[in-house]
This record gives C-alpha cells, sequence and structure tokens, in this order.
C-alpha cells in the first residue's frame, strides 16, 4: 500500500469534535446501516457517544450525558 | 512477520491474519460466520466451509488483514499469490449496525484538537463511546452489547 502517497487533496472533511459527534463535510457517499445511500456535497453530524436516540446522527444528547472524549 | 500475526491452514490453503492490520470492518464474519467467528478461539475455523468460499471471504477483507495462500506454493518456496483485494472508491462513509463507521477513499481527517490524523485508505472510527483507542473503533463495542442504527 502506498500510505505516503495517499495524502488527501480535496476529499471530505472528516473531523472528530471534542466531546461531541463527528463531523462529516463535502462530497462523499454515505450510507447508511438500512442500506440507504445519499451522495453528494452534504454535511452529517454522527454519534460518537452512543446516547443518540437518532441514531447514526447525532442529537445533541453528549451534552446531558456529560461525554468526554 | 510480526510476531502477533497468526495462520490457519485446512488441506488446501493457508489463511494469513495480521491483527494490526484490521480495523474490525466486520465484513469477514458477516459473509461467513462459520469460517470467521470472533466469539471462538480460534476466531478461524478453517474447516467450516470450502476453500473456495474461504478465499471468496478474504478476499473481500477490504484492509488486507486476510490474506491466503495455497499450501502447494508455500511448500515449494513460491512466495504464491497472497491475496488482497482494497476497494478503490472516492469517498464512502458506511454506518455499521451496532457497529463502527466505517471510512473508505480519500479523506481528510482531524482529530479533537484539530491535529490532521494519519491518512489510510480505509479506517474505522467508534460509534458507541467506550473505544479505548478514540477516535478509533476498538471493537469494544461488542463487549458493551451497543446497539445502533
Amino acid at each position: 500500500m502506498d500510505e505516503e502517497n495517499s495524502k488527501p487533496q480535496n476529499g471530505p472533511e472528516v473531523r472528530v469534535l471534542k466531546d461531541g459527534p463527528i463531523r462529516l463535510k463535502g462530497t462523499f457517499t454515505f450510507r447508511d446501516s438500512s442500506g440507504k445511500i445519499t451522495t453528494g456535497e452534504q454535511e452529517i453530524f454522527l454519534c460518537r457517544c452512543g446516547g443518540s436516540a437518532n441514531k447514526p446522527y447525532c442529537d445533541g444528547t453528549h451534552k446531558t450525558r456529560g461525554v468526554q472524549n | 512477520m510480526d510476531k502477533t500475526d497468526r495462520k490457519y491452514k485446512n488441506g488446501e490453503i493457508t489463511v494469513f491474519w495480521q491483527p494490526k492490520k484490521c480495523i474490525h470492518a466486520t465484513t469477514c464474519y458477516r459473509e461467513l460466520i462459520e469460517v470467521f467467528n470472533p466469539r471462538k478461539r480460534p476466531w478461524v475455523n478453517m474447516n467450516g466451509a470450502s476453500t473456495s468460499e474461504i478465499i471468496r471471504v478474504v478476499k473481500l477483507c477490504p484492509t488486507g488483514a486476510l490474506t491466503y495462500k495455497n499450501n502447494a506454493d508455500t511448500e515449494t518456496g513460491n512466495a504464491g499469490t497472497v491475496t488482497s483485494s482494497v476497494h478503490e472508491v472516492t469517498a464512502e462513509v458506511r454506518v455499521m449496525e451496532d457497529g463502527p463507521l466505517v471510512l473508505k477513499g480519500t479523506f481528510a481527517l482531524f482529530d479533537t484538537d484539530g491535529k490532521e490524523l494519519r491518512h489510510m485508505k480505509m479506517l474505522s472510527l467508534c460509534r458507541c463511546g467506550a473505544t479505548n483507542n478514540p477516535p478509533y473503533c476498538d471493537g469494544t463495542h461488542r463487549k458493551i452489547g451497543y446497539t445502533g442504527k
């Protein structure tokens, strides 16, 4: 594998937010666990604390749970 | 070969597993639990399915953690074909039921402090909140019985 040569150029951005969700921003294919696919430019916040009532999306529950990671 | 690497053999082929490459994408055991069962020890049962079926699933491994060789090649000293296929996709995000978030393709990944993390062709990120290696998945979701669409 040529990991050194595959530096991202203008790929979508994945940001792990402190004590919060994962933010995906840019043009990519998103496939949920039911197999539903969305494509194109999008911005999605995904739960990282395990506590969201609206998984896979973040619903802000991490704040009430005081999640730190 | 790393000391954590494992090999599993039947009459025809040897399957190699390199845990350091494995990101628990779950492809192998979702496809063929009779052979690849993470709850069992050893976790690979080479008698659980036909050789052709095992080869099919080894080739699906997205990271190359699973590879195989024909035993005939190994015995003759022939390097053989250690086969793996890294899927070529532009950028895909996939939510695994009761499991992690799997990213494939070219992404710019930033940690909580804004630092850019090591870029890989494929990686999985924790969704259950319990990993010991944030932001990456380390398989803990299975231990805690995490459920999530």
